[in-house]
């Protein structure tokens, strides 16, 4: 039985990837405007937000994130012109997949958070860890089974 | 019908370097190029294999040679996706295309089991072309599971999973030639129950704009995991979003490729 002590204690850990030319230096920009953001933040500076492939993604969570971030500049402004467009396509695409094989879409999110927009990076980053928090520990997730459920006649009906 | 596939074959054989379509010997039934004077009497129908992948690697390696292939209505549409992405080169193919049956297309749960032959200049069809069958009812059950059911169910699936890779080796658009399922970076070695399915993540979101739903690697998964369930599902949601569906139309691009102008996602971050 998990007790509320457990649930304060639980501190998610989250990857970030950040775009070298807007999330990044918006990091920073918080950073100088001293706003808060959470430490559980782990950043990963990416020359592109489009650089992050689902593969990069799908490992931050095999190496124990409970969250991903992708965060890069706003359509139209990207660095490379238009590379973030994939991103957003990827992205989604990647989080509906996500939901299908039933781990919490919600655990992987896309924004854009340009150079100047420090408060914004604080306030994405910051509803995110709480999102995270309140969905506990991504282990916990994925070890939880169910008990004898309609699963199991799926599973006879599909395999035969 | 297989008579006059024969019959066609060795005809167009008179003019073509060869046509690619399974052979069956005392070896067994395999895809072969028939050549002028082969034996057309070994050409059969059955059981389906996926022909897309050796059409690419023989155009690849005969770069003048102007070759045909009996094809199904998947693959035909596996040979568009192949054409997207520059593997086969359409003005030097010859299509057969053969038209399922009934039973197959329902065996099959096809939407379209006629080979769909406008995209390509030269192309002949064999039989009588039948409407779609109606989808997998696996996919509209699975949709009304909760997110905890539909772990539980990936989970237990993706654990009798061998690793013999025959999903992507029988895929007819899987064609890269350094794969990421291979690199230690993405995909564990010598791990076989690992503890979050980087192997079948990858894969599937590899299929998401190019799956044309053949069923192939279901057929071929000697674990028996329902494959086409999960990429059914992120098919409907390609369709949804972007409007694509893969290897339905030749001319429009790889979504995943695209800028927004040419492929719109429906999305409030697209804006």
């Amino acid at each position: 039985m998990e007790t509320n002590e457990d649930k304060q204690a639980f501190e998610p850990k989250v990857v970030a990837f950040l775009c070298n030319w807007c999330s990044y230096a918006g990091a920073d920009s918080a950073g100088i405007s001293r706003l808060k953001s959470p430490a559980n933040i782990l950043p990963i500076r990416v020359m592109c937000s489009g650089r992050v492939s689902p593969e990069m993604i799908l490992r931050a969570f095999r190496s124990g994130a409970d969250g991903v971030m992708v965060l890069g500049c706003h359509i139209g402004d990207c660095h490379y012109i238009d590379a973030n467009h994939r991103t957003v396509k990827r992205v989604t695409l990647l989080q509906n997949l996500l939901g299908y094989t039933g781990i919490n879409p919600d655990r992987l999110v896309l924004d854009w958070v340009s150079s100047s927009e420090g408060p914004k990076f604080a306030k994405v980053t910051r509803k995110f860890v709480e999102k995270v928090r309140e969905l506990g520990p991504m282990a916990e997730e994925m070890g939880k089974s169910l008990p004898a459920s309609k699963i199991n006649v799926l599973v006879e009906e599909v395999t035969g | 019908m297989i008579q006059e596939i024969r019959d066609l074959v060795s005809e167009k054989l008179k003019k073509l370097d060869g046509v690619v379509a399974l052979r069956k010997t005392d070896q067994g039934t395999a895809p072969t190029l028939f050549q002028e004077g082969d034996d057309v009497s070994q050409l059969v129908l059955e059981p389906r294999y996926p022909v897309a992948k050796t059409v690419s690697k023989l155009q690849k390696r005969f770069k003048d040679a102007k070759f045909g292939v009996v094809a199904r209505g998947c693959d035909t549409r596996a040979l568009v996706e192949m054409v997207k992405r520059h593997q086969i080169d359409p003005d030097r193919l010859y299509i057969v295309g053969m038209a399922c049956s009934e039973e197959q297309a329902e065996t099959c749960y096809c939407a379209e089991p006629a080979p769909d032959l406008d995209p390509w200049p030269e192309a002949d069809l064999v039989g009588d072309p039948v409407p779609g069958a109606p989808p997998n009812p696996m996919v509209a059950e699975y949709e009304n599971l909760s997110r905890e059911e539909r772990w539980d169910f990936w989970n237990q699936q993706f654990t009798k999973c061998i690793k013999c890779y025959g999903c992507r080796d029988i895929c007819p658009v899987c064609f890269c030639d350094a794969c990421s399922l291979e690199d230690p970076l993405w995909v564990e070695p010598g791990l076989l129950v690992p503890d979050f399915p980087m192997y079948h993540l990858i894969k599937a979101m590899h299929m998401t704009t190019r799956c044309v739903a053949c069923r192939q690697c279901e057929t071929a998964c000697p674990a028996g995991i329902p494959l086409t369930v999960l990429y059914d599902l992120i098919r409907k949601d390609v369709g949804n979003l972007i409007g694509y569906i893969p290897g339905a139309d030749a001319d429009s691009g790889p979504p995943l490729s695209l800028t927004l102008a040419d492929a719109p996602i429906d999305s409030e971050l697209a804006k």
